[in-house]
């Protein structure tokens, strides 16, 4: 007998080319984005950042630690006055949404391991919900910034306007990124061991502790092969110095972030399957 | 209190096809390893030793489940009951053959129960029903029910990692029925819960089979499957060994265990 028309209808069938069909898995995560959403909202909140007391420690957190990164480049001797210390906020504030979604990111599959046991849903939603979580804390230390930036007499102008569409690829980015990781963390467990340390290179690689100005012509090719570089240098050229931004960096930031996207989304997909049986 | 599954909207009538299995598979490969590193794959690897190993969970099962029906699925540990359930569920994608499923499924699996013990048992109603496909709306329409049916409207603002098994397995079934599922697949979640609870959701059961709903229900307490089941499904080996009248496939299965009518077969459900 027939089944009833009105009921639906799903089939089940081996993945092809080991991925799942793409329409349906991106209509099905369209359909969680209130679970992206409330996850991170509940996340946030358990960890109590829903109080006033735990929204100061947001802005706190990363106060304390651009004040003591400012006072090593003292120590060492850096040249620089009020703009150095924007530099370093400002860059500062953007190096952790990444480095946040990265590091959260990577436990997300393995973390959420009971929610994947017990229900059909794209996995993707966790890395994604970690990046937007990494976002949530990082509004406010944009407005401590623009504190910062005031007080420090720094110039504004119209080209700032970029910031919205460099955070919007900075997101693009962190979240690549996060899903890599998360799927790199199901196969071997000791890789965020590694992050901490991972996380300390890159910013020892980036400007944010000097500026791409003042980088030795010898390490010049820092500018092309860490991914970050881009980025923040852009960030530091519209929002501290309130330039247009470098058309070569935007574009190599967006070339790096959809390669990082179609190698972690594809790796990703194609594993996704495994995941209820890894974890 | 009002219906938690709604049992007008979702009536299917009798003997229609709710779930279709065309010769199944599913082979995956696992880590030998508990908790897979890099530490552990240079060891195995230095060692020539293998780093993986094949499962084949389900082989070449053929099924077809009709509307109406509270099916008992039975077998021994590792017979391939709970994969086979995370397939229907959609869960885990097969290997090999063909799945299709009529209607809304919803899942109450062992080790799923309880999302995240960090969080409030408040959120985790919110992020299991989203999770689900639910939105927000549709789960704040039910939220009070769920709790209510759940008996937890005392702690339901606490960390569930303060809730009691009993606790944590009543809020998974009552998140569960109140997706108002055509299909409920049960495996193993409903042991923890106390006698009042267990004959409450019991009778939750019966009343969904008396709405042609599908109930499945994998478990080792024999008693309450002969009573409230329609059929039993036995599994061995990822392949069906009997499936038909309850009394005659658990006297079959008791025989293979060579348990008789031993009281620890009819643990509870």
């Amino acid at each position: 007998m027939k089944p009833d028309q009105a009921l639906p209808s799903v089939i089940y069938q081996p993945f092809t080319h080991g991925l799942p069909p793409l329409g349906g898995y991106a209509k099905s995560l369209w359909a969680r984005r209130q679970f992206i959403f409330e996850y991170a909202r509940a996340d946030l909140h358990q960890k109590q950042y829903g109080s006033i007391l735990g929204q100061l420690w947001l802005v706190i957190n990363p106060l304390i630690l651009a004040g003591v990164y400012y006072l090593l480049l003292i120590i060492i001797g850096a040249k620089g006055g009020p703009d150095r210390f924007g530099h370093l906020t400002g860059t500062l504030f953007l190096f952790y949404l990444i480095t946040n979604s990265i590091t959260s990111g990577a436990k997300s599959v393995t973390s959420g391991a009971k929610l994947i046991l017990n229900a059909s849903f794209p996995r993707l939603v966790l890395p994604l919900a970690e990046t937007l979580i990494a976002f949530m804390k990082f509004l406010p230390t944009l407005v401590v910034f623009f504190v910062i930036h005031t007080i420090l007499g720094l110039p504004y102008s119209l080209h700032m306007l970029w910031a919205p569409a460099i955070i919007a690829l900075t997101l693009f980015f962190a979240a690549s990124c996060a899903i890599l990781a998360s799927t790199i963390n199901v196969y071997f467990r000791d890789a965020q061991n590694l992050l901490p340390y991972f996380s300390r290179t890159l910013l020892y690689l980036s400007p944010v502790l000097y500026t791409a100005q003042t980088l030795d012509a010898k390490l010049n090719f820092l500018k092309i092969i860490n991914p970050l570089f881009p980025i923040l240098d852009t960030w530091s050229a519209v929002m501290i110095r309130a330039e247009a931004p470098d058309p070569t960096s935007l574009l190599l930031a967006l070339g790096y972030s959809l390669f990082l996207f179609s190698i972690g989304t594809f790796i990703f997909l194609s594993r996704e399957r495994e995941f209820a049986v890894r974890i | 209190m009002s219906s938690l599954s709604e049992s007008n909207s979702s009536n299917v009538s009798s003997k229609k096809t709710a779930i279709s299995i065309e010769n199944l598979g599913l082979v995956y490969k696992t880590t030998l390893d508990k908790r897979p590193t890099f530490k552990t794959r240079i060891r195995r690897l230095a060692r020539r030793k293998r780093q993986t190993r094949i499962v084949h969970a389900v082989n070449n099962l053929s099924l077809e489940i009709k509307y109406g029906t509270v099916l008992g699925v039975i077998g021994t540990n590792g017979a391939g009951k709970s994969s086979l359930m995370r397939v229907i569920s959609g869960i885990l994608p097969p290997t090999s053959g063909r799945v299709e499923v009529f209607g809304k499924v919803s899942t109450l699996l062992a080790l799923g129960v309880g999302f995240n013990g960090k969080l409030t048992g408040r959120d985790n109603v919110y992020l299991g029903g989203l999770a689900a496909g639910m939105n927000r709306a549709e789960i704040e329409s039910k939220f009070d029910s769920i709790v209510e049916f759940a008996g937890l409207e005392e702690v339901i603002d606490a960390p569930m990692r303060t809730y009691s098994s009993g606790m944590y397995s009543r809020l998974a079934f009552s998140v569960a029925i109140s997706l108002n599922p055509n299909i409920l697949i049960i495996d193993e979640a409903l042991s923890t819960g106390d006698a009042r609870y267990k004959v409450k959701s019991l009778n939750k059961i019966l009343e969904m089979r008396n709405e042609d709903r599908v109930i499945i229900i994998v478990s080792h307490a024999m008693k309450t499957l002969k009573t409230v089941c329609d059929e039993v499904l036995w599994l061995d080996r990822g392949k069906i060994v009997a499936q038909g009248d309850p009394t005659t496939v658990i006297q079959a299965y008791r025989e293979f265990l060579h348990v008789g009518e031993a009281p620890e077969s009819d643990e509870d459900l």
